[in-house]
């Protein structure tokens, strides 16, 4: 345990290798494979962002570093430790549940100190760092108050600052901005920022919003159906993915995707010849193409004719909300920063080539 | 139209219900208090005479059976109140820490629910008669000569009050762990897993967690668990009876303020019922005190 | 840190803990089954055996025939016919009366609803000593008590068994807030549908809160079958409960000595049929009473 109170304020790199967990249904019905062949590692002192639809595995991949949950297979190592069979109170870690988990019986002061008198630390000296944490996360006037007298956002930071007081070298979070409203959860990712800015611990957050995620972390690691999808800076992950999924997972407004197939080295939507490159030779056949909303350019003379239904006005673009026969769904959306352009009803585009994507129909995977 | 006040034929619903109560609670209720303040109330006649003193009160305080029976109700209360509470709460704790055979494990302990009081009761003097009970059986394998726990004088075998008390208390002790496991139990699967989660991250050793976390989240189950066995213990009788029979002459020394009452309803005298009416009353008052003072505690001392 | 010292450490002690548990467990659970088995056992060993001192944990044969010669002896077939009619009669009648006034507190509207209610919950509170002593004389002057020579009321003493006791407040405030469960809306849609109170009440109400009706009747059942004091007040030797021949029957008043054997034969047969019930209905009662103290 003193190991912990000594640790460098620095945070320590994650390593996850081969990490698998099955569910098993002990009542005869189908086990579930919620996390299968997670490998990742997580370099120190950054802000990681796990994200994935619901039920993707990210939660349970996130109480395994924790250890509330034992991997059915693999190995978790903090830096040069292999953790994986050491219990939670071992490892050193915070852990901010989805509902925050506050004591309701303990005030916030209360709630923040319990972890430091769990691990011995002389009163004088937990009552200082309990109040420095209560000021790096901004409540340190609601010390004396108890949880059912904090609004959401407060009661997030109080468990931030119990998970953060007893100095952890990873921080966890579950969901983090799920429980809270739009404007607060735009002030509150920023703040989550700072305090691992200001605190350098390792940090990883679970999420289902891919806004979110591309916008604080250093690194996002995108999960679907228990596997790794992809992993990397979030804007390298955005414009270059490396399946449909990923593509379809991240930007706002998802991407549209439609039915294409090549013939030689061009690529057809339709009728209508979109591009060419000398990689499609190797993949011809029926391919799903995937375009950007930003990566259409408006020419009168362009490859790409598109019948639009209306005019999105979002201030600081226009989207056109638009249909195409080819198009996987009921719609799909352009995203234009010039509006002088627009001809009723009907536009042509050219499509930039490093917003276009084509993936292989059958896997996904992405070819050009 | 439907919240009109004049709907009278829910009185029709109420009406037997109602009458049923009034002769049997509210009416007897009053009447009761009125006999215990009427001193010269004649049972056989069932009349009263008219007049009112405190003089049914007075006696009872200065009849020494019924200041034993006053004091063997108190211990009974202040010692196997607060023990089976504690023990079922460890009991609750520990069974909800186990998977396999946790059902097998909370039938057992519930089976005394179930049983006839009086019935049980004479197993326990099974159990601890003098000459062939299992107690002595056992203690015989240690070297330890037979005790009289709960039987008549033996030759050279001497009752003893506090033996008899011991066996009591152990009794009621074994009776009434039942239905606070059962309720513990239903208290602690309402707690949300992620308290202990959120303890385990915080390095919590396990003695805190029951202190810290699960006793408080339990404070409003063991305040009303407190307060209904409080009110249960002062009702004490079955358990006497069932273990030591109900003879007065024979077991008065260990018998309760309820055994004092009932005896009243027996004895020869005529104006017995007053007696009988005045200790109901002060057990009335005395269990209407204390739930006062578990109130007060409660209030302090519970987290909701 | 020491990883590996660290897991070894951690693991010992949760064995260690779930050891304990376990033990500690166990050993409460054999010391709640002992009177059982004692019980059973005792009941089976014969005249001689059971004067045995040390006593044997095991009979050495056993002796089936000290349950006959119980019966016999007491007069236990009249008295389980005797509780049979109480308890049944009780529970039946107790339970009508605790549907009816349960509704028409929970769902009916009338003047005086909250008053009725207030009243009935504050005599919860007062114990039931308080009403014995008048009760009893109520009920010899109705005739109905057996002091040994009859009762002037042909079948008295099962009246007053049953019929002083018929209403319990607790049923009644149990089945309340049960009824009060059941949204306001389904009552208005019935009411809209044309629907009288009454058939309300056994179309709708009754089979939703059915859980918990059985759960009463459980209860009554349990509480008329272990009742003492009372019958033994009222009622005796023909109209006694099985819980009142118990003691005396088995005792030799010449030489003091009870005969065990078949006083626990007795004891079996009276505990039995309530644990019969207890486990086909075990999550009726278990349920029932941890969820009274939810309420609490």
């Amino acid at each position: 345990m003193e190991d912990i109170k000594n640790v460098q304020q620095k945070g320590i790199s994650i390593k996850l290798e081969n990490l698998t967990k099955i569910f098993y249904d002990k009542k005869g019905g189908k086990d579930t494979k919620a996390v299968d062949r997670f490998d990742v590692v997580i370099p120190s002192g950054k802000l990681v962002g796990l994200l994935g639809p619901s039920g993707c595995g990210k939660s349970t991949t996130l109480f395994m570093i924790a250890g509330l949950l034992e991997p059915t297979e693999g190995k978790i190592f903090f830096g040069d430790e292999d953790v994986t069979k050491l219990s939670p109170e071992k490892r050193g870690i915070g852990l901010v549940f989805q509902n925050y988990a506050l004591y309701p019986h303990l005030t916030v002061r209360q709630n923040i100190m319990f972890p430091l008198e769990n691990l011995k630390i002389p009163k004088e000296e937990a009552t200082k760092m309990t109040e420095q944490m209560a000021a790096l996360v901004g409540i340190a006037e609601l010390l004396d108050r108890k949880p059912a007298q904090l609004s959401g956002g407060q009661q997030q930071r109080v468990a931030i600052a119990r998970a953060l007081v007893k100095k952890p070298r990873v921080l966890l979070l579950d969901e983090p901005l799920s429980n809270l409203d739009a404007r607060l959860r735009l002030q509150t990712r920023e703040e989550i920022k700072r305090i691992q800015k200001e605190t350098g611990i390792t940090t990883i957050f679970v999420t289902h919003d891919q806004e979110e995620a591309m916008s604080i972390s250093d690194e996002i690691v995108v999960m679907n159906f228990g596997v790794e999808q992809q992993k990397g800076y979030p804007q390298d992950v955005y414009d270059q993915p490396k399946n449909l999924f990923v593509a379809k997972f991240l930007g706002t407004p998802p991407i549209g995707v439609f039915n294409g197939y090549t013939k030689g080295s061009d690529l057809f939507i339709g009728e209508e010849k979109i591009l060419s490159d000398e990689k499609l030779k190797d993949h011809q056949g029926e391919v799903q193409v995937g375009i950007r909303p930003e990566g259409y350019i408006a020419n009168t003379k362009g490859s790409f004719e598109v019948p639009y239904t209306f005019i999105e006005s979002v201030g600081r673009d226009i989207s056109l909300v638009s249909s195409h026969p080819e198009c996987n769904a009921a719609s799909f959306r352009i995203i234009l920063a010039d509006k002088t352009v627009i001809t009723p009803q009907t536009m042509k585009f050219d499509i930039r080539k490093d917003k276009c994507y084509v993936f292989n129909k059958q896997t996904g995977e992405r070819v050009l | 139209m439907l919240e009109k006040k004049k709907d009278y034929h829910a009185w029709l619903y109420l009406i037997i219900p109602l009458v049923l109560l009034s002769i049997f609670t509210f009416f007897p209720l009053i009447k009761t208090i009125i006999i215990s303040f009427d001193n010269g109330y004649n049972k056989w006649q069932d009349a009263f005479s008219f007049r009112f003193s405190f003089d049914s009160y007075i006696a009872i305080f200065q009849y020494p059976p019924f200041l034993q029976t006053l004091k063997n109700t108190l211990l009974i209360v202040f010692i196997s109140v607060p023990l089976s509470t504690v023990l079922a709460l460890l009991i609750a704790v520990g069974l909800n820490s186990i998977k396999p055979f946790q059902k097998v494990f909370q039938t057992v302990f519930f089976l005394p629910y179930v049983t006839n009081s009086i019935a049980i009761g004479m197993v326990f003097a099974v159990l601890f008669n003098l000459h062939t009970g299992l107690v002595n059986g056992v203690l015989e394998i240690f070297g330890i000569d037979k005790i009289n726990w709960i039987n008549r004088n033996d030759g050279f075998f001497q009752g003893s009050y506090f033996r008899k008390m011991f066996v009591l208390q152990a009794y009621i002790l074994w009776d009434a762990l039942a239905f606070k496991i059962l309720v513990f139990i239903g208290g602690l699967q309402n707690i949300s897993k992620q308290y202990y989660d959120a303890a385990k991250i915080d390095s919590t050793p396990k003695k805190r967690v029951l202190m810290r976390i699960t006793v408080p989240l339990l404070s409003p189950l063991i305040a009303y668990i407190m307060i209904t066995s409080f009110i249960g213990a002062f009702k004490t009788y079955d358990s006497v009876v069932g273990i030591f029979g109900n003879n007065w002459e024979m077991t008065k020394d260990i018998q309760t303020v309820v055994g004092f009452v009932y005896q009243m309803l027996r004895a020869d005298s005529i104006n017995s019922y007053s007696y009988g009416a005045a200790a109901a009353v002060v057990l009335f008052l005395i269990i209407l005190l204390f739930t006062g003072i578990n109130l007060w505690v409660s209030k302090k001392r519970v987290h909701y | 840190m020491n990883t590996e010292l660290e897991i070894k450490k951690q693991n010992t002690s949760r064995i260690l803990l779930k050891i304990l548990t376990y033990t500690f467990l166990t050993i409460m659970a054999i010391v709640i089954i002992i009177p059982f088995y004692w019980m059973v056992i005792t009941s089976l060993k014969s005249a001689t055996e059971v004067e045995l001192f040390p006593p044997t944990l095991f009979p050495k044969e056993f002796v089936f025939y000290n349950y006959i010669e119980a019966l016999e002896r007491a007069n236990l077939i009249r008295y389980f016919i005797n509780t049979m009619i109480v308890s049944i009669s009780s529970t039946i009648l107790g339970t009508f009366f605790s549907i009816f006034m349960a509704y028409a507190l929970s769902r009916l509207n009338f003047k005086g609803r909250e008053l009725i209610f207030t009243l009935l919950l504050a005599t919860m509170m007062i114990p039931g000593e308080m009403m014995v002593i008048t009760n009893y004389i109520t009920v010899s002057n109705f005739g109905w008590v057996d002091a040994g020579q009859g009762s002037r009321v042909a079948n008295g003493p099962y009246y007053a068994m049953i019929v002083p006791f018929l209403i319990s407040i607790f049923h009644v405030y149990l089945l309340r807030q049960t009824f009060k469960q059941v949204p306001n809306e389904l009552y208005y849609a019935a009411k809209v549908d044309g629907t009288s109170d009454w058939k309300y009440l056994w179309r709708v109400m009754v089979p939703l809160a059915k859980p918990s009706i059985i759960t009463i009747i459980i209860l009554k059942l349990m509480g008329a079958w272990n009742s003492y004091v009372w019958p033994n007040l009222v009622a005796s030797e023909n109209y006694r409960l099985i819980t009142n021949g118990l003691r005396a029957a088995f005792s030799n008043s010449d030489t003091g000595r009870t005969e065990f054997h078949l006083q626990m034969a007795a004891t079996v047969m009276v505990t039995l049929p309530l644990l019969i019930v207890f486990i086909i209905f075990r999550k009726y009662i278990m349920r029932g009473v941890s969820r009274s103290g939810i309420k609490g």
